[in-house]
């Protein structure tokens, strides 16, 4: 375990490297700030759509910066990294078909569960007490939980 | 693996050295933040799948948007959940510099530094658990959700149910590398590694950490903004 | 990770760098705990799992010989299974939720404890520093709190047995509801609960195994040991620990969520439920799909986790007792290289039918059915590997080819099953039954005899009963197929699984004599095992005495280690190696070690 490794081969990950990806990651954590207020209370579904695409892009370039630079990847040996990356590519299917399974699930609901979608589209009165705290909130948790088990029963 | 010098020549593959000249331990860590990544992933994963299955679901920017000591019906969202961000990014940075002035055998600047990383980490969760406290006085908990979905229709528990689980499980994960952190400083102050030669336990410990901010960005993201 | 330290105190040990140091010589005191409980010494954990594994093995096994008894003799009662099952078996006939806890519990059992920790934990260990040339695993530290986690979990789901309530009942793969609500059965309260312990400690253990596996592979291989020397084990040995270190963290997360459906209050799997006796659930919003597609993430790389151990060592004992070079050594390990990859990406086969998207549904067929492809390849690299050969009937050569035999017979049924149409039929039935007990349960079996009785000589330097294993080889062979053979015709019959009594189904009257016949054979397949068991114990006491040093005339390197190796398996330098793993019957000689360098006028020379 002679201490030879990991010492020789730090070119490239100087201090001024590290103040690079720092201002990097606050950059880009500030335009998904940015987007985020400007999401605030917008109407547009397609703008919103668009936008949350373009906060996923800065999140996947924030992590490479920090897996590539922080965790000093991108200078360790090609075969290293392709053995942590390649597995990550198993991400992909995994994420399309749990979502898509799950997208087809509601589908499914809507159709054949009508209870389902009347409460998607019941308005429930806004609650009083959007900011306040207190037992009050809790307490209507319950009673909102207690009207739902009523409802399902009637339902059966 | 006293062959560092040859590590770019020709046999990388030829046995008798790691082909990826990189400890055993390093390359544990490695392989044991994948495994981790897949935790997360199935949880953020499932996440999405029930959104998904969903109709409706809550607004963040109406759920998140309160600020301790700030007054009552105060509306800033996404600020407080910023500041927690960039707590997690610059104890990050104070951490690759721990590690980088490990690889300088520059004991004094690990120590400064880790110290830096521990508060970091402290104050992430010190924030976690007003946000917590606050959301818990709202009356939000595993299995009961006051707040209404975006179009104003009731919505699931299963939008707090996930939020504290997910949260919970990464601020575990920090709790435990702050843990990690306060050892190695114990251990630096003790000179263990000025004895051993080298500070590739530091090391190690930053890749720990790094992950746990890698993955306050999917949460970040996930939770907060989309 | 705090434990690195004490790894660290221990590296000089680990690596090999300094080869031909004195690293063999440290003699320092053994005690009995040091060297038979908590051993470091990857060839002592690897004992500690296999006898693990087969106490458990034995336990799995005697519960599909009880339950077996209910369904062979639906209608008898046996006043003896009242004295040694109480109130489990009330009059003398298996109850219902006993029935149910006996299936579920051979099916976890089996399936993690036996087959994967028995297994690939047993041979990983004892083969991979063996055979890539290393003097223990990368970490010995970790790897005995692997085997120890492993006991853990052994310890939890053996209590489980013995709660008021009885142990988890609602099949191996605990789908919610059943498994999220203990008001749905008693099997569902405690039992469960323990259950989850149970798998967690396991989880935490096959990943502290697998990743020391795959670092040692990586890391420690010896001088001249490149990748495409290692034996064929090795690789199927990497790639199982790939396959559970990235998919049991999935699981992992799915029983998370599930203890928080059980005990908090959450709704993640949970929707619309009534139960009877209780009424209606407040729950709403969860999906009981999610769990099963968590629960499959890891459940299909499992199957692989069980076979590819069993592949590996099967083409290694088939190349050195057939005295030729394995066929296709490349092709063997991309094709297992392309089922590891298509382990991940095929899970919901297993949910063709639960109301899963059928477009969806079919990309899953199709990506199922690619798996037939390096399947085959790998059957066909066998065949070859023994036409003609110079075939030596060793009782661990014959475990090796009866596995080709199963898996072939298990594997083409499994092309029915991958198509989601016929699934529509089959699901569900008898017929998955037998698919998956032979293709994966008795082949993977058969794949760690054959090892056990090809290592034995190594691991005690004692060898087996000869007799005693011909014995045990055949009647479990025919065994194998007299069982399951015809629950394919009860399967197609429409058959379903997992129920109680078959003989007040009028469509399945007519099966009341085949289930009595498979459930004899069921018994007596079983006794065999009790014998081999016996010959294990025996031999490692009274065996005939192991002599040479390389009695099988092997290639690989555990064979250059002395016949009793101790920790640090080499005396001296570790042995550089010259040239890959087969070079059998080339250029006249009928071996050529691993160790021998490459001679001025030899052939062509990998």
């Amino acid at each position: 375990m002679s201490h030879t490794v990991g010492h020789e081969e730090t070119h490239g990950g100087g201090t001024g490297e590290i103040k690079k990806v720092t201002i990097i990651l606050s950059v880009l954590t500030i335009i998904e700030l940015v987007l985020g207020f400007w999401m605030i209370g917008m109407e547009s579904e397609g703008l919103r759509l668009a936008i949350k695409g373009a906060i996923i892009i800065l999140m996947l370039a924030k992590a490479f910066y920090i897996v590539g630079y922080f965790m000093h990847l991108k200078h360790e040996i090609k075969n290293l990294i392709m053995t942590i990356v390649v597995p990550l590519a198993l991400f992909i299917w995994f994420i399309i078909a749990f979502l898509s399974d799950g997208n087809s699930f509601r589908n499914l609901r809507n159709t054949y569960d009508p209870y389902f979608k009347e409460q998607s589209t019941i308005k429930v009165e806004k609650k009083e007490h959007g900011g306040s705290h207190g037992a009050a909130a809790g307490a209507h948790a319950d009673t909102t939980q207690h009207e739902t088990k009523e409802a399902v029963e009637t339902k059966h | 693996m006293a062959t560092t010098t040859t590590a770019t020549t020709t046999k990388l593959w030829g046995g008798g050295k790691s082909p990826f000249n990189v400890e055993y331990g390093k390359l544990m860590m490695w392989y044991f933040l994948m495994s981790d990544a897949f935790t997360f992933g199935a949880f953020l994963i499932s996440y999405g799948t029930i959104r998904f299955s969903t109709n409706g679901w809550p607004d963040p920017n109406e759920v998140f948007k309160s600020f301790p000591f700030a007054p009552e019906g105060v509306n800033a969202p996404l600020v407080f959940v910023s500041i927690m961000t960039f707590i997690l990014i610059i104890s990050s940075v104070t951490m690759v510099l721990a590690v980088h002035a490990g690889h300088n055998m520059d004991k004094k600047g690990v120590v400064k530094n880790l110290i830096w990383t521990i508060i970091g980490g402290l104050a992430f969760l010190g924030c976690q658990a007003w946000e917590w406290t606050h959301l818990h006085h709202e009356g939000a908990w595993w299995g009961s959700n006051p707040f209404l979905n975006a179009d104003g229709t009731a919505s699931s528990t299963n939008f707090t149910n996930y939020f504290f689980t997910i949260t919970g499980f990464h601020g575990f994960h920090v709790f435990s590398g702050v843990i990690i952190n306060i050892v190695m400083l114990i251990m630096t102050l003790m000179d263990k590694f000025e004895q051993r030669g080298h500070y590739l336990m530091i090391e190690k410990a930053g890749l720990y950490w790094h992950f746990v901010d890698l993955v306050w960005v999917f949460v970040f993201t996930c939770f907060y903004l989309v | 990770m705090s434990n690195e330290a004490v790894v660290h105190a221990h590296g000089a040990v680990a690596t090999h760098e300094g080869h031909g140091d004195h690293h063999h010589e440290h003699h320092h005191h053994e005690t009995f705990i040091t060297k038979y409980v908590f051993s470091q010494d990857h060839k002592m954990i690897a004992k500690q799992f296999l006898i693990t594994g087969m106490v458990w093995a034995v336990l799995g096994g005697l519960m599909s010989v009880l339950f077996r008894l209910q369904l062979g003799y639906p209608d008898a009662t046996f006043p003896w299974l009242e004295d040694i099952l109480g109130k489990w078996a009330k009059g003398g006939r298996i109850t219902q939720e006993a029935y149910y806890a006996l299936v579920t519990t051979h099916g976890t059992v089996l399936v993690f404890f036996v087959l994967t920790a028995g297994l690939s934990g047993t041979f990983a260990n004892f083969l991979i520093p063996l055979q890539v040339g290393a003097r223990d695993m990368a970490s010995p530290f970790m790897n005995m709190l692997s085997y120890w986690f492993f006991f853990a979990a052994s310890i939890v789901m053996l209590s489980s047995m013995f709660v008021e309530t009885g142990p988890f009942s609602g099949g191996w793969t605990a789908y919610p509801p059943l498994s999220a609500l203990g008001d749905a059965s008693p099997g569902s309260k405690t039992g469960m609960d323990m259950w989850l312990i149970s798998m967690a400690l396991f989880v935490v253990s096959s990943l502290l195994g697998g990743l020391n596996y795959i670092a040692t592979v990586l890391n420690m291989r010896t001088k001249g040991m490149s990748m495409t020397r290692l034996p064929l084990t090795i690789w199927a040995l990497f790639f199982t620990a790939v396959l559970g270190v990235l998919s049991f963290p999935v699981l992992f997360s799915g029983f998370i969520l599930l203890i928080f459906d059980r005990n908090f209050g959450t709704s993640f799997y949970l929707s619309d439920i009534f139960i009877n006796g209780v009424g209606a659930l407040p729950n709403e919003g969860g999906s009981a799909i999610l769990y099963q597609h968590l629960f499959w993430f890891l459940g299909h790389p499992e199957v692989y986790i069980i076979l590819l151990p069993a592949m590996g060592m099967v083409s290694e004992i088939l190349s050195v007792n057939s005295r030729k070079p394995i066929f296709g050594y490349m092709a063997m390990i991309g094709s297992l290289f392309a089922i590891a990859i298509l382990a991940f990406l095929v899970w919901a086969h297993h949910m063709f039918v639960t109301g899963l998207n059928p477009f969806l549904g079919s990309i899953f067929v199709l990506l199922t059915l690619l798996i037939a492809v390096p399947s085959a390849i790998k059957v066909f690299n066998w065949l070859t590997t023994l036409w003609r050969g110079n075939i030596r009937f060793t009782p661990g050569m014959l475990f090796a080819i009866g596995f080709v035999s199963l898996f072939i017979s298990g594997g083409l049924t499994g092309i029915w099953l991958g198509n989601s149409a016929l699934d529509i039929h089959l699901h569900d039935t008898y017929f998955v039954i037998a698919h998956f007990h032979i293709v994966m349960g008795v082949a993977s079996m058969f794949g760690m005899f054959a090892g056990i009785y090809h290592w034995f000589p190594k691991m005690y330097g004692k060898y087996l009963n000869n007799t005693m294993g011909y014995i045990h080889f055949w009647v479990t062979l025919a065994g194998a197929y007299l069982i399951f053979w015809p629950m394919h015709y009860e399967g197609l019959a429409g058959m379903p699984r997992r129920y109680y009594d078959y003989s007040i189904w009028e469509s399945f009257k007519q099966f009341v004599e085949l289930n009595r016949f498979i459930s004899t054979v069921a018994m007596i397949v079983f006794a065999v095992q009790l014998l081999f068991l016996f010959n294990f114990f025996y031999s490692i006491f009274k065996g005939r005495k192991v002599t040479s040093l390389n009695p099988w005339g092997a290639t690989t390197l555990e064979w250059t280690t002395p016949i009793n190796p101790g920790h640090g398996n080499w005396v001296g330098e570790i042995p550089e190696v010259h040239r890959w793993a087969y070079d059998y019957g080339k250029d006249g000689k009928e071996f050529i070690a691993q160790t021998t360098p490459v001679g001025a006028d030899e052939s062509e020379h990998h």
